[in-house]
């Protein structure tokens, strides 16, 4: 199963130009944001700009939309034109809309409705928008695609999973291409949710190969990927290996491994059994912010790194267990990367990305 | 794939023989919203009494979903210790996949402080991976969240897991409970009736919501072999298509829900003439009984014969596919489809009408299908050998 396009929006922008710019710069300061859940009122967020949107065709297919699915729609958007298929005709493309929360600041919108306006009187627009399946319904639309379209969640695996699905949609025949991406968005409530089980960084640097303590930064952003089996000129890479937990072990040597430490566990020390003194780490989640479904900005990373043949620098270099990290961007051959995600019952997953 | 366990639990009965004694005699448990506190007036299907041994407080879409499990593993021969076989899990929810307590969510609005009680139950309540972890599961598993499609499409994930060689047994349906926030939501939409529910019917004013969760235990061959089991359904095609039109309107030609049926079908290498009967979506709006109903007729013609289960049910959301690719399977094992409770008026602008009364059925096929927000339609061909 091949990438043959990607599309991406976080904090550091919206396209794959903007984030091999943040690869390339390293890490910036996360955005100030209010947080009234705090004493002092004030915390930190990777949170993505949908403002300066120039796609109008696409801004009035999703005219009532939420940011969540804005996101999605622009991701989705993007993966199919970098990909430079213009011509769907006769083929089947799906949609697999991996989400560990959904639209759950609609959803609080949509309660916030009940409350101030009575059980009789709140906005059916949020409720529609607040179903989970809203995005990848907005992406259907948005693009013509009239292929198996459906929405996963499973906190932490829910990207590994619908990329395990994807590649039987496509080895079953069932579509000749998959949309396959995810879309988390920071809100008030879940910035407090966080808060209480996690602990913040109050320098707003997440470090990655610190893994206990470990502080996070909420993050938010949509990526998508358009896999087929097939490979165009434009191809990233190939995902070679979807591997969940025991079946990891027999795992093939790698040239790098890009964990997703990103203090979203409570202790990430787990993350140091994967790792080895003969391959270098990294780990990217201090450019987007913590998610439980980061493995797929990791996985951009990856993409990019395959295709331009580039390791890049990890944009947070503490490394206080004395770890082989990736420290400076350069030139490199890499063949296979890995991509390791753990969840909170230690459960660990494997994407295996290879150069086209 | 072979169907080796049946589960089910919803306002028509514990367990799939209390359901089709129900099916039988038309019985309709539908009254008002017991389970919470609500100014609205709309009749609900409430699962009254929910086996103790699987009633975990605040829990309720997890304790529904654990006892079709239970049926359907107990049907199939498999203990509560699963760590010993190559099992997926696949469920399908609405209510589950969201932190839609009001009252958590009042708490924070008030006060910027909530206590964490139901956070913690909704992170722990993924409803495929609490039932993994419940069953020491050692394959997949994955929660769907396709809104009312969900556990249809979550049979589909199962069924290419199994094509894939990803797991040897599959647990998959859906599972939902009666909640607050789609009562209103749906209330906000103007779908749902202040009547008990008339699928199709001439003068249908919208769905009831009901709760309850359906589960099936899927096979390959070679699994139901080596395990010494036997079976005569079968789950023979699975299709999915989206109408890529409207976030909550079906599309009006019906096209998606057509190509989902015909993907189904050719799926199971069989044509139209070949179902036997079809388990329609049925949900008694407007809208989606017009659109289902005319596709339906067009591609059937009207001699087919169909019924809605909602009537018995309400609209169980995440959990009307499963819970209606149980019965549409246990419907071609028992020989009889039940009567479409709520139908008494044929519309003159729907080509097909449900069956009116409990109806033989001695085909192979039987085909099931769903719509859902946001477009997506799905279908199941379930088959009976033998």
């Amino acid at each position: 199963m091949n990438v043959l396009g990607m599309g991406i929006i976080c904090a550091q922008g919206r396209g794959v130009d903007r984030f091999r710019d943040a690869l390339n710069r390293g890490w910036q300061k996360p955005a100030e944001i209010g947080a009234s859940y705090l004493k002092d009122g004030k915390s930190f967020a990777y949170l993505a700009d949908i403002r300066n949107i120039a796609d109008r065709t696409l801004l009035k297919k999703m005219r009532r939309s939420d940011k969540l699915s804005k996101m999605a729609v622009y991701a989705a958007s993007e993966a199919f034109k970098n990909s430079g298929i213009e011509n769907i005709d006769g083929k089947t493309v799906g949609i697999i809309t991996a989400t560990a929360f959904g639209p759950h600041v609609t959803t609080f919108d949509f309660l916030d409705e009940i409350l101030q306006y009575g059980e009789l009187h709140p906005s059916p627009t949020s409720f529609s928008n607040s179903v989970h399946n809203a995005a990848s319904s907005y992406i259907s639309s948005a693009l013509n695609i009239q292929g198996p379209t459906l929405t996963v969640t499973q906190f932490f695996f829910s990207f590994q999973s619908a990329l395990q699905l994807a590649r039987s949609w496509l080895n079953e025949g069932r579509c000749d291409y998959v949309l396959v991406g995810t879309a988390e968005q920071y809100g008030d409530v879940l910035g407090y949710i966080y808060n209480e089980k996690l602990r913040a960084a109050s320098d707003g640097r997440i470090k990655p190969f610190d893994f206990n303590p470990v502080f996070h930064v909420p993050g938010e952003g949509a990526v998508f990927f358009l896999l087929s089996n097939r490979k165009t000129d434009n191809t990233f890479c190939e995902v070679e290996n979807i591997l969940m937990d025991a079946e990891t072990e027999n795992s093939p040597q790698v040239d790098l491994n890009i964990i997703d430490a990103d203090g979203m566990l409570a202790d990430e020390s787990v993350y140091a059994y994967s790792l080895s003194e003969d391959i270098p780490a990294a780990a990217y989640s201090p450019l987007f912010g913590s998610m439980m479904t980061g493995s797929a900005f990791n996985c951009a990373a990856g993409a990019l790194m395959l295709k331009e043949q580039i390791k890049y620098a990890n944009p947070v270099r503490d490394n206080p267990h004395g770890l082989n990290i990736v420290s400076e961007t350069k030139k490199d051959n890499i063949e296979l990367i890995r991509i390791i995600r753990y969840n909170c019952y230690g459960n660990k997953a494997g994407v295996y990305l290879g150069k086209k | 794939m072979l169907i080796t366990g049946l589960g089910v639990v919803s306002a028509a009965g514990v367990g799939l023989d209390n359901t089709l004694d129900s099916f039988s005699r038309g019985k309709r448990n539908a009254g008002r919203v017991t389970l919470f506190e609500t100014s609205l007036p709309y009749p609900v299907f409430e699962v009254k009494d929910i086996p103790e041994k699987f009633y975990m407080e605040g829990r309720r879409t997890l304790s529904l979903a654990l006892c079709a499990v239970d049926e359907a593993l107990g049907n199939a021969e498999l203990g509560s210790d699963l760590s010993g076989f190559r099992v997926g899990v696949c469920l399908g929810t609405t209510v589950a996949s969201q932190l839609n307590d009001i009252e958590f969510y009042k708490s924070y609005r008030n006060t910027r402080s909530a206590p964490m009680t139901s956070a913690n139950r909704y992170l722990k309540g993924n409803v495929a991976e609490f039932i993994s972890r419940r069953f020491k599961v050692r394959g997949p598993a994955l929660t769907v969240v396709n809104a009312c499609s969900s556990g249809t499409d979550a049979i589909g994930v199962a069924i290419s897991w199994l094509n894939n060689g990803l797991c040897d047994i599959a647990i998959a349906g859906g599972a939902d409970e009666m909640n607050i926030v789609p009562l209103c939501g749906f209330g906000s939409l103007g779908v749902l009736s202040s009547e008990l529910c008339m699928p199709f019917d001439r003068d249908r004013k919208g769905l009831n919501l009901g709760e309850g969760a359906g589960i099936l235990v899927i096979e390959t061959r070679e699994s139901v072999e080596k395990r010494g089991m036997t079976s005569g359904l079968f789950i023979s095609g699975y299709g999915s298509a989206s109408d890529s039109y409207h976030l909550t309107a079906p599309r009006p030609d019906g096209a998606g829900l057509e190509a989902s049926i015909s993907k189904a079908l050719s799926d199971a290498g069989i044509t139209l003439a070949d179902v036997s009967f079809v388990n329609a979506h049925g949900t008694a709006t407007t809208d989606n009984d017009l659109v289902e109903g005319r596709l339906l007729g067009k591609i059937f013609g009207a001699g087919l014969k169909m019924l809605s289960t909602k009537g018995y049910t309400g609209h169980t959301l995440g959990a009307a596919g499963g819970m209606e690719a149980v019965f549409s399977a246990a419907a071609l094992r028992e020989g009889w489809i039940p009567a479409s409770a709520g139908f008494e008026n044929r519309d003159e602008n729907i080509p097909v009408a449900p069956v009116v009364r409990k109806t033989t059925v001695d085909g192979r096929y039987a085909l099931s299908t769903s719509l859902a927000f946001g477009g997506n339609n799905a279908a199941l061909v379930l088959e009976r050998k033998g």
